[in-house]
């Protein structure tokens, strides 16, 4: 064997390790420093001491916070994926497929989620443009940004995300759909027989991972949030970066339980999503 | 296929509906961008201007745009051939453990950008890692599954023989990869690239959390006029600065996409 | 373009440990200016050898010599051969000329003369004119042309020909083999061909190599094989069709067809008779000099000419014989007939070796 030619394993492991070394670098140290952080055992100042009181000193926010993310992501997600199906069904559509909608679809997914924040503000704020279009006075104007419903962050949330969702789902309808359309056509379903018992189930697998990777973001994002949610309560990013950025040393040990319960929570998100895909796909 | 009138009447309506949804929001950003007053209730501006901008440049938006460029190009150029050439090797399933390896690199996509951020600050602070560098690692693992999953699709899709019949017609190794692999990924390149140029682009929480002050970015510049009272106009026209470069290079890998496909 | 004398000894290739070697102790040579074929089903190894002769994949064991000098470790780019695969694989990002161009650029040929010869090259393959397309505007046929032309370019001091012609229709097939039978006088290049078809490798090549699970069979001129194949595997993969069991006892072998003297001393012992079914000649049940009488069973229209099988019945048993007729020979089923086997296609090879599928009408041993 000439020398400069490597057995096929360890050329593939070679050529993994640049991207693997930063990943699991990154994200194991992170997660370790966190964890150590929570527990007491890498103090800023101080003895280490094994102790859950991060934890037990953050329960309360924590409590509201995951109760808070999780309303959040769920609401977010929900509005979504009806909407992201909506808009890929009118762009895959076999009679007057709109490539308006396709585009506009694409167009929105570079636009950073904070420069969403800051439109939707604008959009939804007493005194904003939508208030205006209607011709509503700001005393009597729902408090839509930062107020009890936290209608801004979520409507913020599911316009981003809508988005990706029709992307990804007209994705897999454009490839597939419309021949499988046809042969449904020929063999006599009707329109809503065709999108039941066709199309529906096609997009299905994508429809599901898609919402789970935007409930996961919208789980873990911050910065929409903090601009057009209130004060109190707080969701776990937003809630983690006040008391990770508080004077007091002492919050950021909680601080990192708050970020370990986020990423934990995310965890069993991804999990079960992929549970329910692969029963999904075990189905068929 | 012929439809009757009030199935066709929906299905206009509900059109115009989807695109007010994508739309609507972005039409305040456009009328603030270039308004110098538009006091309730008018629904258009009263005055035409460049205030806005002129106060957005007085901020520093300048200097954040050539920033951002900067973080959104080098991410870009870190994860777009890290992701390209682990995706390569995971295409081959050559891989021990390939399934295990993958699921370790998409990782970064399961966790909350901000809790990895906050469990490494700490520890860049003591290794006292410049806090720019900081920052662009962080921002390259949440690259990478982007650039991963792209490059593994379409090394997949790829045919292996065409670089075995460029081999046999006297090409070496690194001309193979340079005249056939690479124009023949090229499309997926793109793609890869722009994904990773956007995760740098649009990071928010990463810059504030582990960048320390010391990268002022245009979506640090935009929280903080976004969460300031009466700036209405310098948020909108930052926003504007923050979202045409992506899109224009949006339009650009499409248009290379559907080069590559025909 | 003088093709080189290429000599490949004992080539082994196990892919994993404890799995089944994909090719064992392959041995063939190639003289310079020859066309051999390597004829097997599908996953016989076949593709295997040619990979190992390019050095797009290294022999376990086993070496491969071109004139004379042993090729272990050298890379495939300076092995100085070029492949033409099933799929025409022409670079979908270059133009025709540009593909037909390419182991010039990659030679360092400036880009003029380069094109330039892409062009003689493409007047070979008779497409002249087609320089200027795009690589995916082409036809089947008409990209396959291309890839030869882009693989003899490369003045290959082999050329390797892995089922280039399988994927297209059979009017195309034809006009490629034309056209390499062409080539072949103008160029003289050393061909290996891998194919899976009888009738392409005796329509291409000198001489064959049949190869089953990895293994060599047979090697030899085409028409020697289909005469003279040396086992029942051979027989059935040139397209063999009768196989009578039976026993040699001195220079004959008796079967149900009867007591058949055979055009070569061969061991005593049980046998099986295997003819050509082109050699067999059908005629009246009365007729005298008839070998054998039986009745049609089958008929089959193969093109101008009809392929019956007939079967005779007698000691122990039910041979069946097929034999192709005449053009424009009819014979209904269920007619009696009298088989004409003459003495110099009737051949025996051994019943061991190859596990004897019990054939429709055979006697069972």
């Amino acid at each position: 064997m000439p020398p400069n030619r490597l057995r096929p394993r360890t050329r593939a492991v070679l050529l993994v390790l640049p991207a693997l070394v930063p990943v699991v670098a990154v994200v194991g140290a992170a997660l370790a420093s966190a964890a150590l952080l929570s527990l007491g055992l890498a103090p800023l100042v101080g003895e280490p001491q094994l102790s859950l009181d991060a934890y037990r000193g953050a329960a309360g926010d924590l409590g509201t916070g995951i109760g808070l993310s999780l309303g959040i992501a769920a609401a977010a997600t929900l509005v979504a994926t009806v909407v992201g199906l909506c808009l890929a069904l009118a762009a895959t559509a076999a009679v007057r497929r709109s490539r308006l909608l396709g585009a506009l679809a694409a167009l929105t997914i570079p636009i950073p989620h904070l420069v969403g924040a800051a439109a939707i503000g604008l959009l939804l704020a007493d005194a904003g443009f939508l208030s205006r279009l209607l011709g509503v006075d700001p005393s009597s104007w729902p408090p839509l940004v930062g107020g009890p419903l936290w209608v801004a962050v979520v409507a913020e949330y599911a316009w981003k995300e809508s988005a990706f969702v029709a992307l990804v789902v007209a994705g897999v309808l454009s490839s597939r759909a419309a021949s499988y359309g046809e042969t449904a056509a020929l063999l006599g379903a009707g329109r809503w027989a065709r999108l039941r018992h066709v199309t529906l189930p096609l997009a299905a697998p994508a429809l599901g991972a898609t919402a789970a990777v935007s409930f996961v973001y919208t789980l873990g994002s911050y910065e929409v949030a903090a601009l057009l949610g209130r004060a109190h309560p707080e969701p776990l990013p937003v809630l983690a970066y006040r008391l990770f950025t508080s004077i007091d040393l002492a919050a950021r040990p909680q601080a990192a339980a708050v970020a370990l319960t986020t990423a934990g929570l995310a965890l069993v998100v991804v999990l079960l999503s992929l549970r329910a895909l692969r029963r999904l796909a075990a189905e068929r | 296929m012929t439809a009757p009138r009030a199935v066709l009447a929906a299905s206009r309506a509900g059109r115009t509906l989807l695109a007010g949804w994508l739309v609507l929001p972005l039409v305040p950003l456009l009328l603030w961008a270039f308004a110098d007053r538009w006091t309730f209730p008018a629904v258009l501006p009263q005055e035409w201007g460049t205030r806005g901008a002129e106060e957005a440049l007085a901020a520093g938006a300048g200097g954040a745009f050539l920033t951002s460029t900067l973080l959104g190009t080098v991410v870009a150029l870190l994860a777009t051939p890290l992701g390209a050439v682990a995706g390569r090797a995971l295409a081959s399933r050559q891989v021990p453990g390939g399934t295990a390896v993958l699921a370790v690199l998409l990782s970064p996509l399961a966790l909350p950008p901000f809790a990895v951020a906050l469990g490494l600050d700490v520890l860049l602070l003591r290794l006292r890692i410049p806090a720019a560098a900081g920052v662009v690692v962080l921002l390259l693992v949440a690259a990478l599954p982007y650039t991963v999953l792209t490059m593994r699709a379409a090394y997949a899709a790829h045919d292996r023989g065409f670089e075995d019949e460029a081999r046999v017609l006297g090409a070496t190794r690194w001309q193979t990869v340079r005249s056939v692999q690479l124009p023949l990924v090229a499309p997926a390149l793109a793609g890869a690239a722009f994904l990773a140029f956007l995760v740098g682009w649009s990071d928010y929480i990463v810059t504030v959390l582990v960048g320390g002050g010391q990268l002022t970015t245009l979506p640090l510049l935009v929280a903080s006029a976004a969460s300031a009272t009466g700036s209405d106009a310098q948020v909108a026209i930052l926003s504007l600065t923050s979202i045409l470069p992506p899109v224009a290079l949006l339009l650009v890998v499409g248009s290379l996409g559907r080069r590559g496909r025909r | 373009m003088n093709g080189s004398e290429l000599r490949l000894t004992g080539l082994t290739r196990v892919h994993g440990t404890g799995s089944a070697p994909a090719l064992a102790d392959f041995s063939l040579e190639v003289p310079a200016g020859a066309c051999m074929a390597i004829l097997g089903p599908s996953g016989s190894g076949k593709s295997t050898v040619l990979r190992l002769t390019a050095g797009l994949d290294e022999p376990t064991a086993g070496s491969v010599h071109l004139d004379g000098a042993d090729l272990a470790g050298v890379l495939p780019e300076r092995r100085g051969m070029a492949m033409v695969f099933q799929r025409p694989l022409l670079f979908p990002h270059l133009s025709v000329r540009d593909n037909v161009a390419f182991a010039d650029r990659v030679r360092g040929v400036p880009r003029r003369t380069a094109r330039r010869r892409a062009e003689e090259f493409l007047g070979l393959v008779q497409l002249d004119g087609f320089g200027d397309r795009p690589a995916r505007a082409l036809s089947g046929g008409q990209e396959q042309r291309v890839a030869l032309a882009r693989a003899l370019a490369a003045e290959p001091r082999v050329l390797l020909l892995d089922e280039p012609f399988s994927a297209l229709d059979a009017r195309l097939r034809e006009e490629m083999h034309e056209l390499l039978a062409d080539l072949r006088m103008r160029l003289d290049p050393t061909i290996l061909l891998v194919t899976h078809d009888h009738a392409e490798a005796g329509a291409l090549a000198d001489g064959v190599a049949v190869l089953d699970r990895g293994r060599l069979l047979q090697a030899g001129p085409m028409r020697e094989l289909y005469a003279r194949p040396a086992s029942l595997a051979v027989s059935r993969l040139l397209g063999g069709r009768t196989e009578v069991a039976g026993m040699v006892r001195s220079g004959v072998h008796r079967s149900p067809l009867g007591a058949l003297a055979l055009p070569r001393k061969v061991p005593d012992g049980p046998a099986v008779l295997v003819v050509r079914h082109e050699a067999v000649q059908v005629t009246t049940a009365a007729d005298p000099a008839a070998d054998a009488v039986g009745t049609v069973v089958r008929a089959r229209r193969r093109g101008m000419r009809t392929l019956v099988t007939v079967e005779v019945p007698g000691d122990g048993g039910t041979a069946a014989v097929d034999a192709e007729l005449e053009p424009g020979q009819e014979v209904p089923t269920g007619r009696t007939v009298g088989l004409r086997l003459p003495v110099e296609g009737r051949w025996v090879v051994p019943v061991d070796g190859v596990a004897v599928e019990p054939v429709a009408g055979a006697p069972r041993a």
